[in-house]
């Protein structure tokens, strides 16, 4: 018997490797504004990897409000830490996995072909400006900030009676490219994949809000192991890359969050 | 009455109804056979419908003419119908029903007169005020026959206008048209299944058949002549 | 319920009446031509007024905002000329309810015209009515039940109205936000109990309009 352990333990070796593991689905709610950006790294991923990665793209408050009715997700990429802490409160975030590593600026645009001349903030309020998107400024994190913005400038009651609050970011960004809108607050990522605005101006680090996306696994995924490789793919050098190049800001480290 | 069909033609469903002729008389009878024509003649008289080709003329105005496309709509034509089962407006009072047509603009005088002459030959003064719903079969058409006169005809078509009212009350109704006819000096084309009602009104007498008008003259003459008439008429009851 | 619901549910009524006063006039037209009358093409126009009906609400939507947005000829004359906006306006809310409700309409309407027998209409020509006077004193009166409730019903589909009233006037508390869209926004928000007075109070109004509506239809003079 013992002469023949170590020839099975040798073939074992070579054949155990071999035995292929089944590809799994992941579904990944994500903030509406990382869409395109994401597109590109899950199709690098899937790629390398065989899992399959099913994107649910939304305004965070609708995707959270989702995950608390118990909609089978994964992973959940937020545009605001609010989001993420009420999930966390109702323990359905998994343990030690929460990270904030990406952020972005917010920017007033304006359709590619306006006329409107708006270099600060104050030109805001101008008359001429009859309808502002924003994304929804009470649950939408895009909208959150624009107002928080708007707000630490004294410029949010002068301005509400033209907003036009929107589904999520995007949709504010699609408001004023059809030019229904005469300007709108979004994030600087969205404004560079848009081929049908121009940006009127980028709100200064020091006059706009802190903007921080969190990403964290979720307590019910049926699949932790997979969901965690994917999540640590999403802060290694390859997707950080692409990030950058949308125009998302790397922050450094992983906040400390439990 | 001074009416002209003259090369009328319409197709209709089983053979195509084709009339030349003139009327002269006071009252012209027209009978025939059911689904001989009689209502789509008289719809093409009085303008619910346009012929192929022909014309109608009444006192020398020429009404219809298929060739030049010219027609005068029913609203100018002053030809009266009173239709088989008289066709009272439900929403309105039989005094309304009957003022309907009459000329405007003269609210007291005349207007009132009329109405007062009209109502008393047809004897529906106590029905005025009255809305139709509860009128009987008789009383329905008198009112139909008031409401065509009040409005001035110049000719005035009858459809079958007794074919739903029992014979003692035709037998006093004949005597009115009669009225009408002397009194009023309404011309008439009457449509009916009944000799006694042709014998006792009419002028001249017409027969149609499959479109076509096969007798046209004397009403004696005509109703003898036909003796397939009584087999085919047949009295609704 | 609060001052803030109230306004919600005056501006939501208000939006709806005035959207019936706007189908009135094609709506009777329509009807009426499809009740009387055969032309070449007439069974194309019936399935255009009755698109909206089968059609998602947001598509419907989705064209009323390419039809008046600022990128249309249409929109930019508006815009322009008029110096109007539709897009995210109550302007916007008038045209998606009126839309969206007209097939309605014009379906019950054209119905009660042709249940007023032609021969009426027919002897008041040859009573010297025009058919201008035919239809007003004749037809008119004649169908208003069937019109009533046919009206009561398509009053009732525009209180309710989302899809395409959220493409083409947005979602603007105190602007646009009809009923239908607060109960949307509440329930995003996560306020249920609200969400629920509102909806008990929307489905109130359409009990409402529909009973009156079929209470109309069953006294029909025959």
């Amino acid at each position: 018997m013992k002469r023949l352990l170590l020839p099975l333990a040798l073939g074992a070796w070579f054949v155990l490797p071999a035995v292929p593991t089944a590809a799994v689905e992941l579904n990944v709610s994500a903030a509406a504004s990382l869409t395109d950006a994401l597109q590109e790294i899950v199709h690098a991923y899937e790629a390398s990897c065989g899992d399959h990665i099913l994107l649910n793209l939304g305004a965070s408050s609708l995707l959270a409000r989702q995950i608390e009715e118990g909609a089978p997700a994964d992973l959940f990429l937020s545009a605001d830490e609010a989001k993420m802490d009420s999930l966390a409160k109702k323990g359905l975030v998994l343990a030690g996995t929460r990270k904030s590593v990406l952020g972005n600026t917010l920017v007033v645009v304006v359709p590619l072909d306006s006329k409107l001349k708006i270099s600060a903030p104050a030109d805001l309020v101008s008359s001429s400006i009859r309808a502002l998107a924003l994304a929804e400024p009470q649950t939408v994190p895009a909208g959150i900030y624009a107002k928080e913005y708007l707000q630490k400038l004294g410029l949010w009651r002068k301005v509400i009676d033209r907003v036009v609050p929107t589904e999520n970011v995007r949709a504010a960004l699609a408001a004023v490219e059809s030019g229904n809108a005469d300007a709108g607050i979004v994030y600087q990522t969205d404004a560079e994949i848009s081929h049908k605005v121009k940006v009127a101006y980028a709100v200064s680090e020091a006059e706009g809000p802190k903007i921080s996306y969190p990403f964290a696994a979720l307590a019910a995924s049926r699949h932790p192991q997979e969901t965690r490789r994917f999540l640590a793919y999403l802060s290694s050098p390859p997707a950080l890359d692409v990030f950058r190049r949308f125009g998302f800001l790397v922050i450094s480290g992983p906040a400390a969050h439990p | 009455m001074r009416l002209a069909l003259r090369g009328l033609r319409l197709p209709l469903p089983r053979f195509t109804l084709e009339v030349d002729l003139e009327l002269h008389g006071r009252v012209a009878g027209l009978f025939g056979p059911s689904g001989a024509g009689k209502t789509s003649l008289l719809e093409l008289i009085v303008g619910l419908r346009r012929p192929t080709q022909g014309s109608v003329h009444l006192a020398g105005r020429r009404l219809t003419d298929a060739a030049e496309r010219s027609f005068v709509p029913p609203e100018r034509r002053r030809i009266g119908y009173v239709p088989q089962d008289g066709a009272l407006f439900p929403h309105l009072s039989v005094r309304r029903n009957l003022l309907y047509g009459a000329p405007h603009g003269d609210p007291t005088g005349e207007g009132k007169n009329r109405l007062a002459e009209i109502a008393s030959v047809l004897e529906i003064e106590s029905l005025l005020d009255r809305g139709i719903a509860g009128l009987s079969g008789g009383e329905r058409q008198r009112v139909a026959l008031g409401r065509a006169l009040l409005a001035a005809p110049e000719l005035l078509l009858l459809d079958e206008p007794f074919a739903g009212v029992d014979r003692p009350l035709r037998g006093r109704i004949l005597p009115v048209l009669a009225r009408i006819r002397d009194d009023l000096r309404v011309p008439m084309l009457y449509v009916s299944h009944e000799p006694e009602e042709i014998l006792a009104l009419c002028d001249e007498a017409l027969r149609l058949e499959r479109g076509r008008i096969v007798a046209h003259g004397a009403p004696a003459e005509v109703l003898a002549s036909t003796t397939t008439s009584r087999a085919a008429a047949g009295s609704p009851s | 319920m609060s001052g803030e619901e109230f306004q919600i549910l005056g501006f939501t009524l208000g939006m709806a009446a005035l959207a019936m006063v706007a189908i009135l006039p094609p709506g009777l037209a329509l009807a009426w031509l499809l009740a009387r009358r055969t032309f070449p093409g007439k069974a194309v126009l019936e399935t255009l007024v009755a698109l909206p009906l089968v059609m998602p609400p947001v598509a419907t939507g989705l064209f009323l905002l390419r039809l008046f947005g600022r990128r249309s000829a249409l929109g930019r004359f508006v815009h322009d000329r008029l110096d109007v906006d539709v897009i995210f306006t109550w302007r916007g809310v008038l045209v998606a309810m009126a839309v969206m409700s007209l097939p309605l309409f014009v379906r019950s309407a054209r119905v009660a015209f042709e249940e007023v027998p032609l021969r009426l209409e027919q002897i008041a020509r040859t009573l010297g009515a025009s058919p201008v006077r035919a239809f007003v004193t004749v037809t008119l009166p004649l169908a208003a039940r069937g019109l009533t409730a046919g009206l009561l019903l398509a009053f009732a589909r525009a209180l309710g109205e989302f899809g395409a009233t959220i493409v083409v006037a947005g979602n603007i508390p105190g602007r646009t936000q009809t009923l239908a869209l607060a109960i949307y926004q509440l329930i995003q928000l996560g306020r249920d109990d609200a969400a629920v007075r509102l909806c008990l109070a929307a489905a109130g109004l359409a009990f409402v309009a529909l009973f009156t509506s079929e209470r109309l239809l069953r006294r029909r003079p025959s």
